[in-house]
């Protein structure tokens, strides 16, 4: 009884959660379909469209190349992932379980990284992509995220969450440092690189600045910038804008879905290795 | 035994280094030279294009001690942070302890809490100024209520760190639950036996076990509260009342820095925000050994 | 052996993260060097271009909107001589920082636009191309034939910098269906301000107001007034502020009597929604709007079907009405790569028949005095003649000086305390002028 009470608060719960959190995504679907007078509208307001534009979609599609803005993000999203998890977890994994000389100035560094607003890195590292040709490049896209100081951090901090006896169990068995990384610490920490992975995905799906000035150019930037450049200075053709958002955010909904998985059955596994 | 362990000492120096190396060249090349170049610029007056800088010495930091738009500033983005923070993190705990569970339709639910992470900037401003509007907003005309969310001086700075809040949620989740992922199971079917109800469980059991996890949201997430500057930007303009009152450090120092011109003086706001974010983390980490525990 | 086969590929994995991620730091250690041109090796090792191409154009604007017609007008260009250029999109925002960045240390883009908010900056340091001698030598381009205003801005120390492309003009733009409902007749070109202030009352109930305006419309908005009612913002010498002026508080008092007597929207009301948003609402009868905005109108179909344009009022005579005007132009870059080909495409793109282009495809009105005719037809839905006939009003450039928006967004700021009531106009104004004579002092 006390049970079933519990689990409809719960269900209460997340379903209220859930309406918040969803209002704002249906009202872009709904604005997507609509025509610019409606979106203006006030009195009385246009909550679903009379007529369910769908040449809103034809014009988007006309005027954006999305199989290449896909593939310019998708390359900057896969690029940015793989490096991101392959620094962070070596250099994660040194922080939370090695002892060396410099260690504790090097993890300041990367805290102190952290704490920089972004915008001042911009200028200076456009001069740097500029002087190297990176502009209108896809190298370009991926310059500032070879590296991730959150991505480190993140990683420092799982690797810190496990008994110290794993190691010494490995150690034992006569495995040197980079197998006690590679075979036994890694694979424990996949929930967490997963996560990593989406942050990444999602920092550099949503990264508009810095798309936009590296590769100004249509043919080589990304989705989000983009759709940045389609909100024109003085003129809002929202639905068409919106359109264009929908578009773009299905495949990281589609990414999430898949990453979903990996986070959680990934997990089972390593948890029976435990 | 004496021999070996400093054998493994040498090897844990080596492969260490080895270990951090690529991440550490990235970020001084890439990070900590622009932002030492930017504390250099705090002592000058700059000149255009990084031409024609004079030495000032301390001026700049003279003035920004005196300058009640700074402090306003600074007072604006710690109340955004104070509200940001704390529920966008309780929120998501608690999401991510019910999500942990076996649930009907839980990756139903795990994919609709991620969904603000996925809307473009662009479309989270336009529908959340269409939430807010005073006048014609669906807030004040389905509650009846005549409120100005956003341009209400007094009220703007908390209506924006609602969205925070909003988009925030989903970040915080992902990581909870990751964190969740690599608690090992027995310590809970230990617990439940004992009869232990959920919340005890959550606050004696999770809570501790993920500490690592949660401090790493609440050091990241706070660093990020005190950098707010998009959802400012793209909510209030000059015209808004609320302006003096919203304007984060952030916002100030792209103000001077990117539309005045004025780069010695942006320098100096944004040394004065890095001092007081290093010294809340600073806190941080010296409050951790309090709460937080390694294994 | 296992082992070792481990040790090696993560040795090699950690080598190959290092010199991707090290690419940019092949002299890490020296980071104590001034500037980045120390650092960086000029290597083209990572060329890989998926944009521009070796003898290629690289040409920036900000407006998405005006691409598609440019590039039409640019692939002209390009038939005739050869070289292909392509336009490149930067938002507003990041248009600058891309400047920016390109000023300090990179690379400008070859042939881009210029705006009268930091056009001086950009002169002054050299980094535009010096077009004078060019223009001597030209058939094509003479600078007599261009707006006036828009030739002296994108001049410094009697160069030329700029070719001048485009120019605004500011109208009045009404909402018919409220003027039948109300019945008022439609605004004309008899009307003065003081008939725009007293129909406003009349075309005001609870379902709309009669006139919006924003403390920011101030070139599209109270700098006409101003201008009109004989004040003025800046000296010529841009010294001086004449915001205290008064005549100025007196074009200002004008917008805040309205919104006192509630004819205007409040100051919460158009800082949430932009007077523009509210006429495509059919909230307010009436606003005040620059010619930039036509495709905003022309793209929302409520405005469309119920709105037009007319000319703003004049103050005593219709001699005195004025439209506050801006124009962009385009720039070189002083050290582009390829200077006598960014100089032939602006020397197309200011030619009259380019000019006329531009007009006729409806991107904008164009500089070229005489050009814009062909403008008026780009959208029929509206009166086009209501912007194009204040090309005859009293044109005044824009104020600017060298940091326009240090004061012009202080002025913004503390207007708003005019538009609340809570400060008179006359203290608020003369607020304005000290600071702003304060910031004028700093610039030089």
């Amino acid at each position: 009884m006390n049970n079933t009470i519990s689990k409809i608060l719960v269900y209460f719960f997340l379903v209220a959660v859930s309406v918040i959190m969803l209002v704002p995504f249906v009202w872009m679907i709904l604005t997507a379909f609509k025509t610019v007078g409606e979106t203006t509208q006030v009195e009385p307001f246009v909550i679903v469209p009379k007529v369910w534009q769908t040449q809103n979609f034809t014009n988007v599609v006309k005027t954006m190349d999305f199989m290449r803005l896909y593939a310019n993000t998708l390359v900057m999203i896969g690029f940015r992932i793989l490096c991101a998890v392959i620094t962070a977890s070596l250099s994660g994994y040194a922080f939370a379980r090695l002892e060396f000389k410099g260690k504790n100035i090097m993890f300041a560094i990367v805290l102190f990284q952290m704490m920089i607003p972004v915008q001042i890195f911009i200028i200076p590292q456009y001069v740097m992509a500029s002087k190297l040709h990176l502009t209108n490049t896809a190298l370009g896209l991926l310059f500032p995220g070879f590296v991730t100081a959150f991505g480190t951090f993140l990683l420092r901090q799982t690797f810190m969450q496990f008994p110290k006896d794993l190691e010494e169990a490995a150690r034992l068995d006569g495995c040197n440092i980079p197998e006690t990384f590679l075979f036994v610490m890694a694979p424990l920490t996949r929930s967490s690189m997963v996560a990593l992975g989406i942050f990444t995905a999602v920092f550099a799906y949503k990264d508009l600045m810095w798309p936009m000035i590296v590769c100004p150019d249509n043919k080589a930037t990304t989705l989000a910038s983009a759709l940045a450049k389609m909100n024109g200075q003085y003129s809002q053709k929202y639905p068409e804008l919106m359109m264009a958002a929908l578009i773009s955010c299905v495949p990281m909904i589609i990414i999430y879905i898949f990453f979903q998985k990996q986070f959680i059955e990934g997990v089972t596994t390593s948890g029976g290795k435990l | 035994m004496k021999k070996k362990a400093s054998s493994r000492q040498i090897s844990e120096f080596i492969w260490g280094w080895l270990f951090i190396i690529p991440t550490m060249t990235g970020l001084i090349i890439l990070n900590i030279y622009p932002m030492i170049d930017t504390i250099r610029q705090s002592f000058y007056k700059t000149g255009d294009f990084g031409k024609g800088n004079v030495f000032v010495g301390l001026s700049n930091y003279k003035k920004v001690l005196g300058d009640a738009e700074v402090w306003q500033a600074l007072w604006n983005t710690v109340k955004y942070a104070l509200v940001e923070v704390p529920f966008s993190i309780v929120i998501a705990l608690v999401l991510a302890v019910l999500l942990n569970k076996k649930l009907k339709g839980r990756s139903v639910f795990r994919t609709i809490f991620f969904l603000p992470m996925v809307v473009a900037p662009a479309a989270v401003a336009m529908i959340w100024k269409w939430l807010y509007n005073s006048n014609f907003g669906l807030i004040n005309n389905v509650l009846g209520i005549k409120v100005n969310w956003i341009s209400d001086p007094n009220i703007a700075i908390y209506s924006i760190a609602v969205i925070g809040i909003w988009s925030g949620i989903g970040y915080n989740l992902v990581l909870f639950l990751a964190g969740l992922q690599e608690v090992p199971r027995d310590y809970y079917e230990a617990a439940s036996l004992d009869g232990a109800n959920s919340f005890q469980l959550m606050i004696n059991i999770t809570v501790p076990l993920i500490s690592p996890t949660i401090f790493f949201v609440l050091v990241t997430r706070i660093i990020g509260a005190l950098q707010v500057f998009d959802l400012i930007y793209m909510m209030i303009d000059l015209n808004n009342p609320a302006w003096k009152k919203t304007e984060s450090m952030v916002y100030l120092f792209y103000k001077y820095s990117f539309q005045q011109s004025k780069k010695g003086y942006g320098a100096t706001v944004v040394v004065v925000l890095l001092a007081v974010i290093m010294v809340i983390t600073a806190i941080q980490l010296v409050g951790q050994k309090k709460w937080v525990h390694y294994e | 052996m296992r082992k070792k086969v481990i040790t090696v590929l993560l040795s090699v994995a950690t080598a190959i993260a290092a010199v991707g991620c090290g690419a940019a730091s092949s002299s890490a250690k020296d980071v104590t060097v001034q500037s980045y041109d120390d650092i960086l090796p000029e290597g083209d090792a990572f060329e890989n271009s998926i944009g521009s191409k070796e003898g290629e154009l690289m040409v920036a604007i900000w407006d998405e909107g005006q691409r598609p017609g440019l590039q039409q007008i640019i692939d002209e260009w390009s038939k005739e001589l050869g070289i292909k250029a392509t336009i490149q999109v930067v938002d507003w925002s990041n248009y600058w920082t891309l400047l920016e960045a390109g000023a300090t240390g990179g690379e400008l883009p070859d042939v881009f636009w210029m705006h009268s908010n930091v056009a001086q900056k950009y002169m002054e340091n050299d980094l535009l191309l010096d077009l004078t001698d060019y223009i001597d030598g030209s058939v094509k381009i003479d600078m007599e034939n261009y707006y006036d205003g828009i030739v002296k801005l994108y001049q410094s120390n009697g160069k030329q910098y700029c070719v001048p492309k485009d120019i605004d003009t500011i109208a009045l733009w009404y909402n018919k269906t409220i003027f039948d409902e109300m019945g008022v007749p439609y605004p004309d070109d008899t009307w003065t301000w003081a008939d725009l202030k007293e129909n406003a009352k009349k075309l005001t109930n609870d379902e709309h107001w009669g006139f919006a305006i924003a403390p920011g419309n101030n070139q599209e908005g109270y700098y006409n007034a101003i201008y009109s009612m004989g004040g003025y913002v800046i000296s010529d010498d841009k010294k001086k502020s004449g915001m205290d002026d008064p005549k100025s508080i007196e074009a200002i008092k004008m917008f805040t009597d309205m919104i006192a007597e509630g004819s205007c929207p409040d100051l919460a009301t158009v800082s949430e929604t932009a007077p523009n948003e509210l006429l495509c609402a059919g909230k307010t009868a009436m606003c005040i709007s620059g010619s930039w905005n036509l495709s905003g109108y022309r793209d929302n179909e409520y405005a469309v079907a119920n709105c037009d344009v007319a000319v703003l009022p004049y103050t005593s005579s219709p001699s005195d009405r004025v439209s506050i005007y801006n124009g962009l132009g385009w720039a070189a870059s002083a050290n582009g790569k390829n200077i006598d080909a960014a100089w032939s495409l602006i020397e197309y793109l200011g030619s009259k028949e380019a000019q006329i282009e531009q007009a006729k495809l409806g991107i904008t009105m164009s500089a070229y005095i005489g050009t814009s005719d062909a403008w008026v037809e780009s959208v029929p839905a509206f009166n086009l003649n209501g912007h194009i006939n204040m090309l005859d009003a009293k044109l005044v450039f824009r104020p600017y000086s060298r940091d326009t928006t240090v004061w012009e967004d202080m002025l913004i700021e503390k207007l708003q305390d005019a538009w609340t009531g809570d400060t008179p106009v006359d203290v608020v104004c003369k607020e304005i002028a000290y600071e702003m004579n304060a910031a004028l002092a700093e610039e030089y």
